[in-house]
């Protein structure tokens, strides 16, 4: 049995029409077309698939969908302002730390979470909290390397 | 060869990179067709069965179910090779029988698909396959190639006697090993083991397929070779090539897995049976058990060196296990052949493989083929002679290494190699000289080792390495690009971009990539081989020649002087002589669109590229790691990596395929291993749970040297570097946990039970 049910995703709200076994990778990718959040392992192992919810990083192929209703969802989607990239997607991107980009919003989200609370944080704080990201091109060279810069610019930027 | 350049060699931003970091980028997984049906794929529990009876009356009962198809259904359609070699491609003629159904009556191995079907959304799709009964007789079965070659093991292959599906020999012999190994002053020996690696794709294996009402099949893939895959499916429908258009979206990683057919064929007869769009994609447990992954291979290698440390003869025999089908496993023996005995200078070598049918998930092709099964065994003798010789690993690796100028692994003169500057450099980043051979002591210890390796830029001489493209330019001086590499990740776009655009003398942003279409597309072998760079790369460079001569030649009439006196640079053309005198590339490229003077033409270059040579990228890879002799726990605290792969075209992405190649090897060499239950024939190690691949806390700290010689064959002096990076990693970590603890393991991954029991019986 469906059940409608509001879910606040990028600052949006939608009213949907939810069947309860629905994941919220799910309704994310099938329902409202945000296919920027990818589903790759499907038993919470790998990241691929994570969001934030009011802040914090969840894997979405483990979550009910109906569990998180009401609550603020982030996407990949809705990081960026029209096409001028959030500070860790554009360091993503100057450092070279995309390859297939499939493990990338994922990635981008981790680290999200993580700078929002420190935005200085060291080599191992971040890889900590990319730990539960895994990415199969990249060796996460580039992948530390653009955290830790996107770090520095937004704390210049926090801090001018 | 030095020449100015002002786009290659920059660490350009990849045009795809903004897309992919905003989820943009559009992936075959993420594609929905109005009218689309999920489908999913009935696979065997056994692995070795007959199919007695399928009864699919219960599911195709259920709402929202549109089509079921089972072997029966499939029949009507032609036997294929997955991996794309039963059509002529190799040079040679060489091929291998099509074995393989779209659905298949017997099941080969556990996962082999029985059944598929279509259902209007994911969740019943699921509910309905749970529904299909099936009766199954099971066969007895073989896992293990020793035992599938026995007299009286199941057949799995008509074809295939004692289940040797192909026995292959090296393509390149040389003297007598035999009799050189009699005479050596010192041979070193033993056997190999390596493991059957999983792929681990971000992106799981992915179709969407459509029919349209003029009967044209278009195929959302992910194959890396999108035009061989065309005409393979195009074979197996029983359609004309130009009805069967192929579209390659972004890819979420390949390594080789996408180098073979994956979810293509079952997508495909299921949209032909209900004449509805249908997309498959895999779980995670079907891309472990229903793709091909790294052939597993047992290496039996005698080396003899001459008491100077001269290396005078090889020999290798090869057994590799394939799986229930032929797949790409086969060529896996023959490539790790070439690169491992002719990595070395040495008169005398020999060697053959045996490529054996058995009842598990298919082998193929996965970075570096067979070259890192071969060089596991290699480095560690090298290393042993070494020591038996009392001379260091530095220094047996500089004297036997191959010098410019002489014959390359695949008999072609060896125009590049800076080997001996990898060796240094590396030692130098590594602190070799302060590290290694020291006393250890301790229960944690430490130990530097290396490992060196060689590789190809293209398939050439071995296959017919044909790639296409032609690019047209634009009334304002930019272009379009039109080639077809499988973008999975390689920043292949970006390097076709700095190639086209250093050639034209505009700038890598003014080159629009056009691509992913085989309607649109010329020919293309495709992204495999570490041939992309290279080959596609030296299309690009020739087509990029032609149109520039049309600039010139009509910028020399404009300005009035003679088309050898022009240079082209920045957008510009001018004068070497007056440089007042110029003009922009746009300007002639305007005047030539737009000419009222009864000479229009729109300014465009193409090439039809065969390429005749193969230039070996070469590189060094230090290890140093910690052992801890309690636990037989092995950490890797440093990796570095120095590859000679020509002129970079862009270093950022040489990084990239080089950092990720050690996060593979490291997981190679560690703690990745496919098992199969020998009872039971069943994949037990199917999800990142079970299947340990290495995650950022796994990564040691790293560096990345980068000769940046040009070769040049290579295209601005280019050479492939897809591949290389994973290929000494394994050994170069043997070798540094022998130089801690004074053992050897021989035996992929180096788990710590192997460890400690080789101390044990040390
Ligand atoms: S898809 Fe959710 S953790 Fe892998
Ligand atoms: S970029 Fe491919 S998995 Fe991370």
């Amino acid at each position: 049995m469906k059940e409608i049910a509001t879910f606040m995703v990028n600052e949006k709200h939608y009213e949907l029409a939810i069947e309860p076994h629905m994941l919220l990778v799910e309704v994310l990718r099938d329902e409202l077309g945000l296919t920027g959040t990818k589903h790759s392992c499907g038993i919470g192992s790998c990241g691929a698939c994570t969001v934030l919810i009011d802040g914090r990083p969840v894997l979405s192929c483990l979550t009910l969908a109906l569990t998180v209703r009401g609550k603020d969802i982030t996407t990949i989607e809705g990081l960026a302002q029209g096409t001028t990239l959030h500070p860790i997607q554009k360091a993503f991107v100057e450092h070279g730390a995309i390859q297939c980009g499939y493990c990338t919003p994922g990635m981008i989200l981790s680290a999200k979470a993580l700078l929002d609370k420190n935005l200085n944080p060291t080599d191992k704080e971040v890889k900590h909290a990319l730990s539960g990201n895994l990415c199969r091109c990249t060796g996460y060279v580039k992948i530390i390397d653009a955290v830790l810069a996107a770090a520095e610019a937004m704390s210049k930027e926090a801090h001018p | 060869m030095s020449q100015k350049l002002s786009v290659v060699g920059k660490r350009i931003i990849q045009p795809d990179a903004a897309a992919k970091a905003t989820g943009n980028a559009i992936y075959v997984s993420d594609i929905t067709i109005p009218g689309m049906l999920i489908g999913k794929v009935l696979r065997s529990p056994y692995p070795h069965a007959r199919i007695k009876r399928i009864d699919k009356s219960k599911a195709e009962n259920l709402s929202g179910v549109e089509a079921i198809i089972t072997p029966e259904d499939t029949a009507q359609w032609q036997k294929f090779d997955r991996g794309l070699k039963d059509l002529p491609m190799i040079a040679g003629g060489y091929t291998v029988p099509a074995d393989e159904g779209v659905l298949n009556e017997r099941a080969r191995h556990f996962g082999d698909a029985i059944a598929a079907l279509a259902a209007i959304n994911e969740h019943i799709a699921e509910e309905a396959l749970e529904l299909i009964e099936v009766e199954y007789e099971e066969l007895p079965f073989a896992i293990d190639p020793e035992e599938a070659m026995k007299p009286g093991a199941p057949q799995i292959s008509d074809f295939a006697g004692r289940n040797i599906g192909k026995h292959m020999p090296y393509a390149f012999p040389e003297g007598d090993a035999d009799k050189a190994l009699g005479g050596a002053d010192c041979v070193v020996e033993g056997t190999f083991t390596t493991t059957k690696q999983e792929h681990c794709t971000a992106e799981t294996a992915a179709a969407v397929a459509r029919i349209d009402i003029s009967g044209r099949l278009i195929v959302w893939s992910q194959c890396q070779l999108p035009h061989l895959a065309r005409r393979e499916i195009a074979h197996i429908f029983n359609m004309p090539v130009h009805k069967v258009k192929m579209i390659t979206p972004f890819i979420g990683g390949s390594f080789g897995q996408r180098g073979s057919l994956c979810a293509e064929p079952i997508c495909i007869a299921l949209a032909l049976k209900t004449g509805k769009p249908v997309k498959l994609v895999y779980s995670r447990e079907e891309n472990f058990i229903a793709l091909e992954s790294r052939t597993g291979f047992k290496c039996n290698l005698k080396i003899g060196f001459n008491k100077d440390g001269t290396l005078t003869a090889i020999q290798v025999y090869m057994l590799g296990r394939l799986g229930g089908y032929m797949g790409c496993g086969p060529m896996a023996s023959a490539i790790g052949m070439i690169f491992g005995l002719g990595h070395y200078r040495c008169p005398n070598r020999a060697g053959e493989a045996d490529m054996v049918m058995t009842n598990t998930p298919v082998s193929g092709a996965f970075r570096g083929f067979g070259n890192p099964a071969i060089m596991w065994g290699i480095e560690q003798l090298v290393d042993e002679a070494a020591e038996r010789l009392n001379i260091d690993p530095l220094t047996i690796r500089l004297k036997n290494i191959k010098r410019a100028g002489e014959t390359a692994n695949m008999g072609l003169r060896l125009e590049s190699t800076y080997l001996e500057e990898c060796i240094k450099q590396g030692a130098e980043a590594i602190g070799w000289r302060e590290k290694w051979g020291k006393k250890k002591e301790g229960a944690i210890r430490r130990g530097v080792g290396l490992a060196t390796m060689t590789h190809c830029s293209g398939a050439a001489p071995l296959y017919l390495d044909h790639s296409n493209a032609f690019i047209k330019l634009n009334e304002d001086g930019t272009a379009d690009l039109v080639v077809h590499p499988a973008p999975v990740g390689q920043h292949i776009w970006g390097a076709l971009s700095q190639i086209a655009a250093e050639e034209l003398g505009i700038h890598a942003g003014d080159i629009n990539i056009v691509t992913g279409d085989t309607d649109v597309t010329l020919f293309e072998y495709g992204s495999d081989a570490s041939r992309s760079t290279y080959v596609i790369g030296n299309a690009t460079l020739m087509a990029a020649r032609n149109a520039k001569e049309q600039i010139l030649a009509r910028a020399a009439e404009m300005l009035d002087i003679s088309p050898e006196e022009l240079k082209i640079s920045d957008r510009k053309i001018s004068s070497r002589v007056d440089p007042k005198k110029s003009i922009s590339v746009a300007e002639v490229c305007y005047d030539a669109i737009y000419n009222f003077k009864g000479e229009c033409l729109n300014i465009s270059g193409k090439c039809s590229w065969e390429s005749k040579w193969n230039s070996p990228p070469t590189g060094a890879f230090f290890a140093e790691v910690e052992v801890n002799t309690e636990t037989g726990k092995v950490t890797v605290r440093r990796l570095v990596t120095a590859m000679d792969c020509g002129k970079a075209i862009n270093p950022m992405a040489v990084e990239g395929q080089l950092e990720g190649g050690m996060q593979q090897g490291i997981g190679y060499g560690l703690t990745e291993d496919y098992v199969i239950n020998k009872d039971t024939g069943v994949v037990e190690t199917d999800n990142y749970d079970s299947y340990k691949m290495p995650g950022i806390l796994d990564m040691p700290e790293t560096k990345v040297i980068i000769i940046d010689e040009p070769d040049p064959k290579g295209p601005f002096g280019a050479k492939g570097v897809g591949e290389p990076g994973m290929v000494g990693v394994a050994p170069a970590i043997a070798n540094a946990i022998y130089d801690a603890i004074g053992v050897r393991i021989r035996d992929l991954p180096i788990t710590p039970e192997k460890v400690l029991d080789a101390l044990g019986s040390g």
